[in-house]
């Protein structure tokens, strides 16, 4: 990042080095300020390559992640013994036991389970349990129900398998492989800081060259010229930048953080705001990462759960008596408990013992009847059967809370269509009516209503045991099954799905009217991917698919053409079987997509065609299997409450409320600061010319030098570091999240304009106006300006030291040399007041300052007074130590280049005008940076 | 994948910096078409012309501020220097006796230096003042110019004056003399109106032997009142300053003799740390003889 200048600034360091041995040859008093100066500018260098070490290796190493994660021990079966090992002494071919709350030791294919489900989620980022068998179901592994990854967890049952690949070669090895494989690739602002350092080292080479070919020329001696030379580098590199941007971006990184936007790698910040498409994960980012119940179908009616976030608005219809009995069932047909010590939680906040759909149920209830445990331990549970994938139901038998009713009361809930098959009667109003053909209709309907929403919809039904076959000591006997399964009453459908949180379909929209496309990626089926992407307007109200053109006019989906569809939905394996210019094809033609049920390599490929579009990438990702595409991607996202560690450390970004629309509030921020990085750099290099001039007149036309090195470098590195610093607090101009995001190849940080007008309209300006302060120091002194053309060489010659001013009086060198640091700094405090017009006009690029507001950045008026303050403390604070060559300057001095600082802002205010009145027009063209 | 970074031909760059410089399609020269050109030409002729302008304008308004005559400020001159002649590149006075051209170029000097001080000049030109007092001339409500000067004869320098001088200054003896003068610094009253005079002394003690014995002219190195205070360049166009004249008589030959001289005066500080040259002067004396 700092390269450029660096190189700059060590050639700079040295000629002075050089120059200082070639004096000191010749003879021995010389003095030491060359010496000083290449010690600074050395210094400088440093102090740069500090901040960018620091900032290098705060970007943290992938794998380390991956070692945390092996885990400790395995239980081996070798020789015949049960021996527990260290993990990785295992090796392929080994039967490792595991057991409920185990991490899997290694990739493992199964020999024989017992009722054991494993969590895949951060493999897979499916979020439910996966049953683990030793049946083999798909050729893809990833899909296959009998091997067991590496990483991942066994939350119940057993399992007993071999060992089929260890340590790197596992899975998840091979996903840490292309994590780290994947290159760091330049962020947008470092490729646009190298672009700008270019620029600047451009100018300031060739000046530096053209002009010690003039120096050489015009017969000055070859160390003169070297020492010329020194003063145009150390003219042009603004040195405080690099600094000021780093600490830019990190006041917005900040500021960020506030947000809920932890960013790890600065550069990110700006990233974020020139981001194209963003890549967003589904589940937990748009959504909230737990199953609610979303829908009821009971009374041959759909109703609609409140599914924001505290779930406290339930406004169906509860007063039908079908609801008693529905939710008397979803209460006690429900092994889920909420864990002890959580009275003070909000409900929807409480952690829960069970799965998901079930968890999910008993916060349902607990909202809407009160304390569910206490409604279980008035109708004691008898007896139950817990859901397993055969039955396909989960069925218990309580006694009532009814005094008078000593009935067993029978609930059974599972998949609607297997509940349904049991059923006989349904509950319509409270009353039992037979299932006849019409109801089952209505039923299927509702069902595949609820299932077109992608939700997950169970059904439930209940049966009043009849007392005198069931007396109260009967005893249940599950294995037996001895009682009735069939026959029951139908009671209604509930249907489940993870809602997206509140806050994403507003985000959503802003980033479309950002020019920002979001492509939802996720591991999740298609219908429910789709049905989430529609409700939080990733697919907006109004477009369809294909598959929804063919469905509506009744077509097969190969006669649509395929221009009428704005919205497409892929799932991983159509995507396997596409060439990548096909995915070009799709990527460019949709404007909202969806890929469902994608693997990791290919969330990996699909952020890679996004970037062949020249499209900056935002990824979101909280998975494991995440990480490659994070880190491939121009800006990977990490969550912050799901992500798993190795996620967070391939991000740039971390979002801490795993919120879709704090990466919203990020792009904003993104945004705002590149365009202040541009007033930044603006006002940073118009200085650049009126510390450059000095040094070109001084060579021409002989003058007494007008600023020296050291003076340059105190406002390089003094006056103007707080006021640059403070445009990074400037507000934006106009509502950046309405117009299209930033092209990477297009838009510049530094353009053309930008540095013609800086440096050929504002920077000369200024330098006029430094000029003037200078001679008229001069002039007030007794050297009239004609009388200071070609006075260089008798002006600097120790041995003269009676040297007449236009008035004839003489001087001696010390009293020139007193003069010339007057001069210095009168020039010094020259740029300074029109730094601070400067400051002013750079506030805003297109509207005016009143229309900004003079007053609504306050730092900009700190960092003004921080100018004056210091330009004073170096002036009257320090203008006796010699070495710093500053003198104290009569008062009246400050105000001389005021006309000229005046005139660079009312010059400003009129380019604004005409570019606000001329859009498009040859002005805005070339005065627009 | 990676994605590769197109790498350009060599034959592509130079194909891309012709079309750059003519681009026959759009007719762009340089990335502008001709009107493009012309406007951009306009606007910079127009903008300088104004910032010329604009700068003239304040320089000449800052100019308005000057005087002609006398200085704003003097602040940088409340100790005037002390200089020597002749005026040579590193203050150092060499010569070689038998050499004639190593003295030669300073005789030439001196005696272009001390032409204004012709006795005849100055009878003609300037007036016979009052010793021992300034020679004030206020100017009264209105201004009194040119102001006179007093006269300062060149026989006042006595065997330095170089006035039928055989030995040109003791050049070409090896008894040179080296004049002092003070800075002119204008409305300056040196002495504050008490005497003053220079003194020269060798810088440190084998300086002070390998000096020997030396004369100055006028006596004792004094310096008189009258021609204070100075008016300046303008007012004062006669002026001639002061001067004191040293003859050694006899230095050490072929030694490097460092020799300072100060003056003594109530208001000339000649102790200036950073100034070597405040109030007195440094210089190199070296005779060469074979």
């Amino acid at each position: 990042m700092v390269g450029g200048f660096s190189i700059l600034l060590w050639v700079g360091a040295f000629l002075c080095w050089i120059a200082y041995g070639i004096q000191y040859s010749s003879d021995k008093s010389a003095s030491l300020n060359n010496v000083y100066l290449g010690s600074v500018l050395v210094l400088v260098v440093i102090l740069t390559g500090v901040f960018a070490y620091y900032q290098e290796a705060k970007s943290t190493n992938i794998m380390s992640s991956f070692n945390n994660m092996i885990p400790q021990q395995a239980v081996v079966i070798r020789d015949s013994e049960k021996k527990t090992i260290p993990a990785e002494q295992l090796v392929v071919g080994d039967i490792v036991e595991v057991k409920g709350g185990d991490q899997i030791p290694a990739d493992v294919r199964v020999l024989s389970s017992q009722g054991c489900r494993v969590d895949n989620s951060s493999l897979t980022g499916e979020s439910e349990p996966q049953p683990r068998s030793s049946e083999f179901t798909h050729e893809n592994p990833l899909e296959t129900k009998n091997i067991c990854f590496y990483s991942t967890t066994c939350l119940e049952g057993t399992v007993t398998g071999m060992v089929i690949n260890t340590g790197d070669r596992t899975i998840i090895g091979h996903i840490a492989s292309l994590a780290s494989g994947v290159g760091n690739e330049k962020t947008p602002i470092a490729i646009e800081i190298e672009h700008f350092v270019h620029i600047v080292a451009g100018v300031a080479v060739s000046i530096g060259i053209l002009f010690f070919i003039i120096a050489v020329s015009l017969k000055y001696r070859v160390l003169d010229s070297v020492i010329f030379l020194i003063g145009i580098i150390v003219a042009n590199v603004p040195e405080g930048l690099l600094g000021t941007v780093t600490v830019t971006l990190s006041l917005t990184a900040k500021r960020m953080a506030k947000k809920n936007c932890l960013v790890k790698n600065l550069e990110a910040v700006e990233t974020l705001g020139s981001t194209s498409i963003i890549c967003s994960d589904k589940t937990g980012t748009l959504t909230q990462n737990r199953m609610t119940v979303a829908h009821l179908w009971f009374d041959n009616q759909i109703f609609v759960a409140d599914t924001s976030e505290d779930h406290s608005n339930q406004v169906f219809d509860q007063s039908s008596s079908t609801w008693a009995s529905l939710s008397k069932i979803i209460t006690l047909c429900n092994r889920a408990e909420f864990k002890p010590g959580q009275e003070n939680v909000p409900i929807m906040k409480k952690a829960v013992i069970g799965d998901a759909s079930e968890a999910a149920l008993l916060k349902f209830s607990e909202v809407i009847l009160g304390d569910v445990m206490e409604i279980r331990k008035r109708n004691r549970k008898v007896v139950e059967i817990p859901f397993n994938s055969t039955n396909k139901f989960q069925l218990s038998i309580h006694e009532t809370d009814d005094p008078h009713d000593k009935r067993f009361l029978m609930v059974m809930k599972g998949a609607p269509e297997r509940i349904l098959e049991k059923c006989s009667t349904i509950m319509i109003n409270g009353e039992e009516h037979p299932l006849d053909e019409s109801t089952a209709k209505t039923f299927h309907t509702a069902y595949m209503e609820l299932g077109g929403l992608g939700e997950r919809v169970l059904g439930f039904c209940h049966l009043y045991l009849p007392a005198d076959e069931f007396p109260e000591t009967y005893s249940f006997d599950i294995d037996a099954m001895n009682f009735p399964t069939s026959n029951l009453c139908f009671v209604g459908l509930l249907s489940m799905i993870d809602p997206p949180r509140s806050t994403v379909p507003d985000a959503v929209t802003k980033c479309r009217s950002a020019g920002i496309k979001v492509i939802m990626v996720t591991g999740d089926h298609p219908i429910t991917a789709k049905a989430i992407a529609k409700s939080v307007g990733i697919i907006s109200a109004n477009s369809e698919t294909v598959e929804d053109i063919a469905h509506r006019l009744n077509i097969p989906v190969e006669q649509v053409n395929q221009r009428d569809a704005k919205a497409t939905v892929v799932t991983g394996m159509e995507l396997n079987d596409m060439s990548l210019e096909q995915l070009d094809e799709i990527l460019a033609n949709y404007q909202e997509i969806v890929f469902a049920r994608t693997s990791p390599q290919q969330k990996l490929i699909i952020v890679e065609g996004c970037q062949r579009q020249d499209a900056v990438v935002a990824v979101t990702g909280d998975g494991v299997n995440d990480s490659p595409a994070l880190k491939k991607a121009d800006i990977g996202i990490a969550m912050g409450i799901a992500g798993s560690d190795a996620a967070k450390n391939a991000a740039d970004m971390v979002l801490l409320d795993d919120n879709f629309a704090s990466i919203v509030t990020g792009v904003e921020e993104g945004r705002l600061i590149f365009d202040n990085l541009k007033k930044t750099i603006a006002y940073t290099l118009t200085k650049n010319i009126a510390e450059l001039c000095p040094f070109l007149i001084y060579i021409i036309a002989g003058l007494p030098l007008p600023i020296g090195t050291i003076t340059i470098l105190f406002i390089d590195l003094g006056t103007d570091i707080i006021p640059s610093i403070a445009l990074a607090y400037e507000k934006a101009e106009s509502d950046i999240m309405n117009r299209k995001p930033r092209h990477k190849k297009k838009d510049r940080l530094v353009n053309k304009q930008l540095a013609v007008y800086s440096y050929l309209h504002i920077g000369l300006m200024q330098a006029l106006g430094a000029f003037l302060v200078y001679f008229t120091v001069y002039a007030q002194e007794g050297f009239l300006p004609h009388t200071l053309i070609n006075l260089r060489v008798e002006w600097e010659n120790d041995n003269v030291n009676d040297l007449e001013d236009h008035y004839g009086q003489e001087w001696t060198r010390y009293q020139r040399e007193y003069l010339e640091w007057t001069g210095y700094t009168a020039f010094f405090v020259g740029i300074l007041v029109q730094q601070i017009a400067d400051l002013i006009i750079r506030k805003t690029r297109r509207n005016s300052i009143f229309q900004q507001g003079l007053f609504r950045n306050k730092v900009i008026w700190v960092g003004i007074a921080s100018q004056i303050i210091i330009g004073l403390i170096l002036s009257y604070g320090l203008g006796s130590v010699t070495a710093l060559s500053f003198t104290m300057l009569r008062a009246q001095y400050w105000f001389v280049a005021v006309p000229h600082a005046i005139l660079i802002w009312v010059y400003d205010e009129v380019r604004k005008l005409f570019i606000r009145l001329y859009p498009g027009s040859w002005w805005d063209k070339n005065m627009y940076y | 994948m990676v994605i590769q970074k197109e790498k350009k031909s060599c034959g592509q760059v130079v194909e891309e910096w012709k079309e750059f410089v003519w681009n026959p399609r759009t007719h762009q020269f340089m990335g502008r078409t001709g009107t493009s050109w012309a406007f951009i030409l306009l606007f910079y002729l127009v903008f300088y012309g104004f910032l010329t302008a604009m700068f003239s304008l304040t320089m000449w308004v800052m100019l308005q501020t000057v005087s002609d005559h006398t200085p704003k400020y003097q602040d940088r001159l409340a100790t005037p220097g002390l200089m020597i002649r002749p005026k040579t590149e590193n203050l150092d006075v060499i010569v070689n006796v038998s050499d004639t051209e190593s003295w030669d170029q300073h005789v030439q000097k001196l005696n272009k230096f001390l032409d204004p001080y012709n006795d005849s000049i100055q009878a003609q030109k300037n007036d016979v003042c009052r010793p021992g007092r300034y020679y004030e001339q206020p100017d009264n409500g209105v201004l009194n110019y040119p102001k006179r000067a007093c006269q300062f004869n060149r026989t006042q320098l006595g065997n330095c004056s170089g006035i039928g001088d055989p030995t040109h200054y003791g050049y070409s003896t090896g008894q040179p003399c080296v004049f002092i003068k003070m800075n002119r610094v204008i409305n300056f009253y040196a002495g504050a109106n008490q005497s003053m005079n220079v003194t020269c002394v060798g810088k440190r003690d084998e300086d002070a032997e390998n000096l020997g014995h030396f004369v100055m002219f006028p006596a004792n190195g004094n310096i008189d009142l009258m021609y204070f205070p100075y008016y300046g360049k303008k007012f004062h166009v006669n002026y001639t300053q002061p001067l004191v004249a040293v003859k050694f008589l006899n230095v050490t030959p072929n030694v490097e003799v460092n020799v300072e001289c100060r003056i003594n005066a109530a208001n000339i500080a000649t102790d200036d740390e950073r100034d070597k040259f405040a109030g007195r002067v440094a210089f190199k004396l070296r005779i060469n003889k074979t």
